[in-house]
């Protein structure tokens, strides 16, 4: 139980990560990105590439790490330019097609190049680690931890201290307005699928030595966890996507403790569900969120 | 008399003797260009097809987004495959139970949809998918460890469909079967109503749609079908396991189909599903790019035509008409067109009212409060039979919640709503519609995106007393309804002088137009009581004279009750014979408008604290600058 607890707090750490990147993007353009979690998937791949000795280039793990981290930007980057910007007056469910359609590319691109056969990455740390409440925590889940809860206050913290930031929220707020006051929605717009991109791949990145293996298509099975995590936050708040991300991390890894052996496959998944289900029909604002007047 | 069939029919005939004839006997000709293998591609295009029409029943029809479609793609595999494969049902068995364990999924899916609407309840139709995906689908009973479910090819007598052509000849003729019964939904209120739905559901509402019974029916309809395509799908596969319809990818990818082909254009979807399924195959020479190309072309797609095959087809034809338009010097603003005669609508002769002793509509004690704001906090009205009764009073006072109350939008916390006589208070608003209770909005009650003719045959769905069986096999019953509502609409048109806008969809028609349809539409029901939101806003001041005339003509010739919001004081002053008056959610005052328009508190409750001016009455000028507050059109 105990090191259920500890795992959720992990996972949770990269489900928040990965809702925080949903929420930024649904902010600003009012639209699910289906291809959040496999920006993630693909830069694994590019990190395995330029990290891997007989596939690759055998480099270090920090360079395959910035690598994918440099890419998995790139790539949101270019989408906002050349597909959703171009869309902006368009029904919002046109876009949301447009990134299922990258979603469908990049794990395209996966099958092709790599196949379906199962990968690994190096390890960034080994050993065995440190002891908490009597369990070992491995190095890569501390770095995990450390790094997504240093990732979700700098970001909050640089959304509500820095002019940039303000205007970010303003425009989710309100698009026109602040326009009028001098935001410019174009930066806003690109910042918050670029940082939506690079999210996602450092989720993949910190999540990958946990599950041990990857494959094509495998971060976007954390998907429906991650929306789980947005919507405790009401899809509104960065902080609730996280501490929501945390939430459901935790009732993952408890629900697949006390259903260990049991017959029934996936349970977590079914958790999600109920939580999503649940939040949605009694507070659809969010769980974290204020009720609005 | 002699049968002569519909040239519809005999196009469907065609179809379906095409279906069966052309791939047996292509196959068996030239066996050497139509191959079995090619004929499975086709066959994979034609279970796409049928997909995506399910799909785009309920996402194009009816308004709700279904993200999770695999799942019951996968309930139909599943039930068909286990009934023939493991217990020796006949191939039609299978897929009828299919058909049933399709719906009965799809009303478990469809739930939440009568709390939720648009991303969320997207997002619950993707939670149950990846529990059925995850979970479900891998209970050993259904998945026998990944071995899967074995679907045999179907058996007729002795004559086994082993032959990819001569099982596609069976799902063609299956596809086209379902086409049409598509087409029969459209054709039908069961289509109208799930349009209202998707444009507007308070609007739906107002003309009588039972929005809950509707979209669950939306939900299993598109079930079944699902159920169907995915039996079909996967007797043609002859197997499937949970990678069949793999999450989330498949059922975001029939997603796909639907709106690239252009929401709600079945001729677009099933051209853009068949394409999914026909062309990858026919780029497998190129070894692993056909994915890569398809989903490329996808976002390309989506960028260059956000509506799909559809809209960029009708985006075409829109251009080329404003061209001809514009060489023809046309003017079309109609705003300032007076009103038509509206007592020359068409109303049914038996719905003339019948009188009562006591008062058509009876208020009392109302109270609302959203959060801890009282919008309403004990109001009062009283509308007797055959009179225009106004509603007055400053924005916030309100005056549309009680509106909302009174159809049913709203629940109060308490008081009692009364139509001759009957509590109707436990009424959803469609059963208030059908009541007798017709109303406007003030941002114009009507489904936007459908013409002026579909929005008078909308508004009639409460006259339309046929039933689901009619409406998807358009029985003679529902025929005949059909023409008779079809006469009425067309009547209607004329009579207020819109026949060359028929086809015109609402929101391309000018503000005062659309007042006149509105107006004309709530009429359509021959509404006991008309209730109509400030009317006159939007119209301009030549249009609101001749709408007093109107009034006045539906209550004399018609007689009619007429339950009025109006900011416009001298309409008020003119037509009404009663004048209530509500400020800060209460009903302050009523009388006739020239006894209300002179009360102190009346004054003060629109303008503010008493001032000297204000004692014992105000000029006419002022009275009716009194209509003109600042954030007109917003409050109420």
């Amino acid at each position: 139980m105990g090191q259920a607890l500890v795992s959720g707090v992990v996972v949770g750490g990269i489900f928040g990560l990965l809702a925080v990147g949903i929420v930024l993007v649904y902010k600003g353009a009012r639209v699910i990105n289906f291809a959040q979690a496999e920006i993630g998937t693909f830069c694994l791949y590019v990190a395995y590439f330029v990290v891997d000795g007989d596939d690759g280039l055998g480099l270090p793990w920090i360079v395959g790490a910035l690598a994918a981290l440099v890419i998995g930007g790139l790539v949101s980057f270019a989408f906002e330019r050349l597909v959703v910007r171009r869309m902006f007056g368009a029904e919002r469910l046109s876009v949301a097609v447009a990134t299922i359609g990258l979603l469908l590319l990049l794990f395209s691109l996966e099958l092709k190049f790599f196949g379906s056969a199962p990968r690994f990455l190096a390890k960034p740390i080994d050993g065995l680690g440190p002891k908490v409440f009597g369990i070992f925590v491995s190095p890569t889940q501390l770095l995990a931890l450390v790094a997504a809860l240093a990732i979700g206050f700098g970001l909050t913290a640089f959304l509500q201290r820095t002019d940039f930031g303000l205007g970010v929220l303003a425009a989710a707020e309100d698009a026109n307005a602040a326009r009028l006051v001098g935001v410019p929605l174009a930066r806003v717009s690109a910042f918050s699928w670029t940082v939506a991109g690079a999210l996602s791949v450092i989720a993949a990145v910190l999540v990958e030595p946990t599950i041990g293996i990857f494959f094509p298509g495998v971060m976007t099975l954390l998907f429906v966890p991650a929306l789980a995590a947005a919507l405790v936050g009401g899809l509104s708040s960065i902080a609730g996507a996280f501490v929501g991300g945390l939430v459901i991390g935790v009732v993952d890894q408890v629900v697949r403790y006390l259903f260990l052996g049991s017959s029934i496959a996936a349970p977590e998944i079914i958790a999600s569900f109920l939580v999503i289900l649940v939040v949605l029909l009694i507070r659809p604002q969010g769980l974290l969120a204020r009720r609005a007047a | 008399m002699t049968y002569r069939p519909t040239r519809r029919q005999v196009t469907a005939l065609a179809v379906v003797v095409a279906a069966i004839v052309l791939p047996p006997l292509l196959s068996r000709l030239i066996p050497g260009v139509f191959t079995d293998a090619r004929a499975s591609m086709l066959g994979i295009g034609v279970t796409y097809a049928a997909m995506a029409l399910s799909l785009n029943l309920l996402m194009g029809y009816a308004g709700q987004i279904s993200l999770g479609h695999g799942a019951l793609l996968a309930t139909g595999a599943y039930t068909s495959g286990i009934l023939t494969g493991r217990y020796g049902w006949s191939y039609m068995f299978g897929v009828m139970v299919a058909m049933v364990m399709g719906a009965a999924i799809a009303f478990i899916v469809g739930l939440p949809a009568l709390r939720l609407r648009g991303i969320y309840l997207a997002i619950t139709t993707l939670g149950f998918a990846a529990v059925m995906d995850a979970a479900i689908l891998k209970i050993p009973y259904l998945s026998r460890g990944s071995a899967g479910v074995e679907l045999p090819r179907p058996v007729a007598n002795t004559f086994i469909f082993t032959e990819n052509a001569d099982y596609l000849a069976l799902i063609l003729v299956i596809t086209t079967v379902v086409w049409l019964l598509d087409a029969n939904v459209v054709r039908t209120k069961l289509g109208r109503a799930f349009f209202g739905i998707r444009e507007d559901e308070r609007v739906a509402q107002s003309f009588g749609v039972d929005v809950a019974r509707y979209k669950m029916i939306a939900f299993m309809l598109s079930g079944a079908l699902a159920g169907l395509a995915g039996a079909m799908h996967g007797h043609l596969l002859l197997f499937v396991e949970s990678r069949t319809f793999a999450f989330p990818l498949f059922s975001l990818t029939i997603v796909a189909f639907v709106v690239i082909g252009g929401l709600g254009s079945r001729v677009g979807v099933v051209v853009a599903a068949a394409s999914f399924g026909v062309v990858p195959q026919l780029l497998r020479a190129v070894q692993g790019w056909d994915l890569i190309l398809g989903s490329a072309l996808l976002i390309f797609a989506m960028a260059r035509h956000p509506g799909g095959v559809a809209g960029a087809i009708a985006e075409a034809r829109e251009k080329k008409e404003i061209r001809a338009a514009r060489r023809q010097g046309e003017e079309d603003d109609a705003s300032t067109q007076p009103l038509p005669d509206l007592a020359a609508l068409p109303l049914p002769i038996s719905d003339t009212p019948t009188a009562t002793s006591g008062p058509l509509l009876e208020v009392r004690d109302i109270h609302v409060t959203f959060g801890g704001l009282k919008a309403v906090d004990g109001a009062d009205l009283v509308v007797p039979e055959g009179k225009i009764i106004g509603l007055i009073g400053p924005n916030g006072a309100g005056k549309t919640t009680l509106f909302n109350t009174i159809s049913g939008f709203v629940t109060p916390d308490a008081g009692v709503l009364k139509l001759r006589g009957n509590d109707i208070g436990a009424l959803a608003p469609h059963q208030r519609a059908q009541a007798g209770l017709g109303r406007t909005f003030q941002l114009v009650g009507l489904a936007k995106r459908l013409s002026v003719h579909q929005n008078l045959l909308l508004a009639q769905h409460a006259r339309a007393n046929y039933g689901l069986i009619s409406s998807l096999a358009y029985l003679p019953r529902a025929g005949r309804t059909e023409a008779d509502l079809e006469a009425r609409a067309t009547e209607a048109l004329e009579a207020i002088g819109f026949a060359e806008f028929a086809d015109r969809p609402i929101d391309q028609l000018s503000g005062g137009q659309q007042r006149i349809v509105e107006i004309a539409c709530a009429l359509m029901n021959a509404p006991d009581l008309l209730m109509l939101d400030e009317p006159s806003a939007g119209m301009a001041p030549g249009v609101i004279e001749s709408l007093a005339l109107r009034l006045r003509q539906l209550r004399d010739e018609l007689g009619r009750t007429i339950l009025i919001i109006e900011h416009h004081i001298p309409l008020v002053m003119d037509v009404c014979d009663e004048v209530w008056v509500m400020a800060s959610g209460r009903t302050l005052a009523h009388g006739s408008p020239q006894e209300v328009i002179a009360r102190t508190d009346v004054i003060e409750a629109y303008l503010g604290a008493p001032t000297l001016a204000g004692v014992g009455g105000v000029p006419r000028s002022a009275a009716a600058g009194l209509g003109r507050p600042a954030a007109r059109g917003m409050g109420g």
